[in-house]
């Protein structure tokens, strides 16, 4: 299958420190995936680990310090004109965090999903509307007809988050990118979001979800990407992963998810965290917490090594790098 | 399509808003607070009394009438004449005009400049934030009355217009820094990254997300300008740096001076266009008041607190909460 | 650090008297424009060293019960009936003098941000000393040594007293607050969501301390949290709170193993599991309701799947009639029409 996103390399770092003491924030460190359409990529990860940075990357709210961002093998990272900018957006759009924030308060529900059809002359004036009503059905807001006019301090949390996806959705992207689209809602709405984004896969759209809660990347999305200091330290099909990690950092994130219905055995837990680093020594950034570090852990950062079909992790513990590997460049 | 789930959210939502404007109904808490009522009341009433000015007055207030001069109220010169015999009455309700129009078109202008820049500026940050940012701090540090008075000494024409543009220029800056503060918080709110993200062009975003988010302050940023500019022509004018030829309350109360009127104990010149003054500014601060509440839940909170404080001092029998 | 964790948590012992007891505590925001009942009625006792979980959505009033219970509600909250027992007694109609001294000595409380109660500008260990010595008359000295003890209680190295609160990590800021709440040894706290804003393995980690507390010091712990899979995990009784009433109560095995109200069994089930099959799950349809104007009879009967009208006499219950909570077995209460005792 064809990626229509794929990231290679990416890497944002950001200047810190006074002027005595400059200093580099890798918030995003040689980060590399695909992202293919009708499936949900989960990108997980706890705060400060870069994976909210990628996903600005990817929107093009940031640029990159290094990398290249390919959209249908095009790299766009570095596109300047208005008309390619605008061409992108088109097709990578995002669902934000907070339902009440990313609507504007003072327009109404068809003002905001009239505009993406507008600026990327999919409908003028005249026949926004029975596209506007098409997008609220398809994500459940119905009647369309009278939550169109609505004002979003008119909805509930749950109705604001599906008027962000409707207007993700109504410029037809191929890319859609939901950033943590469920954690301010409430528990008993999240499910309603999470399953009409399961069901948005029909439309053979390329879902990136960007989350800190593991269960519900388990229940959404196909793959996952696990983030821990800027860099992706396991990737692979979700359910495997979750079931048999091979990062020590998996296997600590899964452990300490509150699960009201099993036995934990009690698992080691040093203080540290999953933050992105400035101005990194080389060695693998988890080592002062792992359980499993050996020496070289130390001195050498290890590099995403295939361990096993699809089962990609950066460990030199369990997906060591064969000795052939040795010519190739280690991770910076 | 179809086969995706329909929401059964048809529950109505938790917040319910009295009226149906976007931002919950401000304007109506506007009217219902109790400051900026009184403030209306007293605006209205100014405005009302600048729009039926030409028919109350007679046909020429600065005219000589010196068998007239030096009278106190009377029905005949409700607010007394002065010392060349001209009414009293007419100047202050003409002045209205004059005041209302000026003040309200400094602040328009101002307002306008203000907003834009201020939002242009913190939304595109980078070297044209540093332009507008230099522009303002210039415009800050002038010291706006010695400038006024230095400018209306050299003017050949001291008509409205001159004045206008003047207190516009020399005032926008104050405003455009508050604005600024305020756009550079909306523009990290989610909605207009997603505006961004959806492809919008800069002026769209300014025009059409941002500023209608900032209605209540831009509102207030005109108010402030308004009364400020009264003050400041009145002042002026006073100082005998009008147009002498104009009626107005700040000319009233110069030939007043310049007459010695208080000297010879007539107290009717200053006091009606002073009360004048007064009712029209204080009403102008009041209604900026009770914007700053409306909009600011903080501030009423407090407002809250202390009038539940007050009610206990007054109600000592009854259990606080 | 290990961590051990068992699935079922000891249950303590009966005691005589609860530690905290509220009875119908009824409180409501009064406007001007509306009065909104936050909370309808409450009753719901904590022994001495139990844990108890206060489960609920945004908009329960679960919060605002646990302002209750310290006496901290501002207006325009007000406790508009109802009792709050501590020790037997009923402090909703003390002076301020006495709740001042009543506050932190007996019951304390850690909130969701540690921000709100550390003062960003003082030292952590000024702060823990202002705090001693405003319930205790005891030397700067004396009282500095014991914050030292209480940092050493919550596995935080006694120097950090000198550090100010924004040098400190979220979760390090986080058991600073619960190290103050602990400071004067009181038999309750009461603890409004205080991970929820914390990574999860931090929160592992606080949840833990909290539980190792516990055990040592036997304070009793009302938990007030959303995530109801951390209160099955760490409560020994949870309480499961819809639209300012409890609809149901009971021990967390039998919360998780037997679940009666159709709310909570919804609830249940809109956590996706780690483990396990994956099946495509429901939610709850609808949304809280607005507590100004709740629905009639049973609050939850707009939502709940099975308020239908197929029986005509049950349904005229549901949508008239208040269901009150019913013990439905030892330690088990739901109020429910369709739950007999």
């Amino acid at each position: 299958m064809t990626a229509i996103l794929e990231v290679r390399s990416l890497s944002k770092q950001f200047r810190t420190g006074g002027m005595l003491h400059p200093s580099r924030l890798h918030a995003v460190d040689d980060v590399t995936f695909a992202l293919q359409p009708g499936r949900i990529t989960a990108l997980a990860g706890e705060s400060g680990s870069g994976k909210s940075t990628v996903a600005r990357l990817l929107l093009r709210l940031l640029t990159p310090t290094s990398g290249e961002v390919l959209f249908e093998g095009r790299d766009v990272a570095r596109d300047r004109r208005r008309r390619d900018v605008l061409r992108y957006r088109k097709q990578v759009q995002m669902i934000f965090q907070d339902p009440f924030g990313s609507l504007n308060p003072a327009k109404t529900v068809r003002a905001h999903l009239e505009r993406p059809l507008r600026i990327h002359g999919i409908a003028g004036r005249s026949d926004a509307k029975p596209r506007v009503d098409t997008l609220l059905e398809t994500v459940g807001l119905v009647p369309a007809a009278t939550v169109a006019d609505k004002y979003p301090h008119e909805l509930s949390g749950g109705q604001r988050q599906r008027v962000a996806i409707a207007r993700a959705l109504a410029a037809s992207p191929k890319v859609v990118i939901a950033d943590e689209p469920i954690s301010m809602l409430d528990v008993s709405i999240r499910i309603g979001i999470l399953n009409l984004m399961r069901d948005l896969k029909e439309l053979e759209i390329a879902f990136l979800y960007v989350t800190h809660d593991l269960a519900s990347a388990r229940y959404v999305a196909d793959d996952i990407l696990v983030m821990y200091a800027g860099q992706i330290v396991e990737q692979g099909p979700v359910d495997e992963v979750l079931a048999n990690p091979l990062h020590p950092y998996t296997r600590l994130l899964i452990a300490s998810v509150p699960d009201g219905a099993r036995t934990l055995e009690p698992i080691e837990i040093r203080k540290g965290t999953a933050a992105a680093a400035v101005d990194p020594p080389p060695g693998c950034r988890f080592v002062d917490r792992c359980p499993l570090a050996i020496d070289i852990c130390r001195r050498e950062t290890p590099v995403l090594v295939e361990a096993e079909p699809n089962r990609i992790a950066r460990c030199h513990v369990t997906a060591p790098r064969q000795r052939e590997d040795l010519h190739a460049q280690p991770a910076a | 399509m179809s086969q995706l789930q329909p929401a059964l959210e048809l529950a109505p939502p938790p917040v319910v808003a009295k009226s149906r404007l976007p931002i919950p109904g401000w304007v109506e808490l506007l009217f219902r607070n109790p400051k900026s009522r009184i403030g209306l009341a007293m605006v209205g009433f100014m405005i009302v009394v600048a729009l039926v000015a030409p028919l109350i007055s007679v046909s020429d207030p600065t005219g000589f009438d010196l068998y007239a001069a030096h009278q106190a109220p009377s029905w005949h010169h409700l607010f007394g004449t002065t010392d060349q015999g001209s009414d009293i009455f007419s100047q202050v309700v003409l002045g209205a005009r004059r005041s209302l129009l000026l003040g309200a078109a400094a602040g328009a202008l101002a307002t306008v400049l203000a907003a834009t820049l201020g939002i242009l500026a913190a939304y595109s940050g980078g070297i044209v934030d540093e332009v507008i940012n230099f522009l303002t701090n210039v415009f800050l540090v002038i010291p706006v009355i010695p400038l006024l008075v230095v400018i209306s000494s050299y003017l050949k024409s001291r008509n409205m217009g001159t004045m206008i543009l003047v207190l516009a220029l020399t005032l926008w800056a104050f405003e455009a820094r508050i604005l600024r503060g305020q756009a550079l918080q909306l523009k990290n709110r989610d909605f207009v990254m997603a505006a961004k993200v959806a492809g919008e062009s800069t002026w769209r975003i300014v025009f059409g997300e941002i500023m209608p988010n900032m209605i209540s302050r831009i509102a207030a940023a005109f108010v402030l300008v308004f009364y400020v500019s009264l003050l400041v022509d009145a002042g002026l004018e006073f100082l005998g740096l009008g147009d002498t030829t104009h009626v107005s309350w700040g000319m009233t109360l110069y030939w007043a001076q310049t007459n010695s009127a208080v000297l010879q104990g007539e107290w009717w010149p200053f006091v009606f266009p002073g009360i004048a003054l007064v009712i029209t500014v204080l009403g102008l601060t009041l209604i900026l008041a009770g914007i700053d509440e409306v909009s600011n839940p903080r501030l009423r909170d407090e407002v809250r607190v202390r009038r539940h404080l007050l009610r206990g001092l007054l109600f000592p029998t009854r259990r606080a909460a | 650090m290990t961590l051990a964790f068992s699935v079922t948590p000891d249950v303590p012992a009966e005691s005589a008297t609860p530690v905290v007891e509220l009875e119908n505590l009824v409180v409501d925001y009064v406007t001007r424009t509306r009065t909104t009942r936050a909370v309808d009625g409450v009753s719901l006792s904590i022994g001495a060293g139990e844990i108890v979980g206060l489960a609920g959505e945004s908009g329960c009033g679960k919060s605002t019960l646990g302002n209750a219970v310290m006496q901290i509600l501002r207006p325009p909250a007000q406790v508009t009936s109802g009792r709050v027992l501590f020790a037997g007694e009923n402090i909703v109609e003390r002076r301020r003098e006495e709740l001042r001294k009543f506050r932190w000595r007996n019951v304390s409380m850690v909130f969701q941000s540690a921000m709100n109660s550390l003062n960003p500008v003082m030292r952590t260990g000024d702060q823990f000393v202002d705090m001693i010595r405003a319930h205790e008359r005891v030397s700067k000295h004396e009282a500095l040594s014991r914050a030292g003890d209480l940092l050493d209680l919550v596995g935080i190295d006694r120097r950090r007293l000198r550090a100010y609160p924004h040098e400190l990590s979220g979760g390090m800021r986080q058991r600073v607050v619960i190290a103050m709440a602990l400071a004067l040894r009181p038999e309750l706290v009461i603890m409004d969501e205080p991970t929820t804003a914390l990574d999860v393995v931090v929160q592992r980690e606080i949840l833990q301390q909290i539980r190792e507390l516990q055990r040592e010091l036997g304070f009793a712990v009302l938990f007030i949290t959303h995530d109801l899979s951390l209160l099955l995990e760490l409560a020994h009784r949870v309480a499961i709170m819809y639209a300012g009433e409890i609809v149901e109560e009971a021990t967390a095995a039998q919360l998780r193993d037997d679940p009666r109200h159709p709310y909570t069994v919804g609830l249940l089930g809109s956590f996706p599991p780690l483990r396990g099959p994956i099946e495509r799950l429901s939610g709850i349809p609808g949304a809280p309701p607005d507590l100004g104007a709740p629905p009639s009879g049973c609050r939850f009967h707009p939502r709940c799947p099975y308020c239908t009208r197929d029986d005509q006499a049950l349904y005229a219950r549901q949508v008239g009639e208040r269901p009150l909570l019913r013990v439905i077995d030892a330690g088990h209460r739901v109020a429910c029409h369709r739950v007999t005792a």
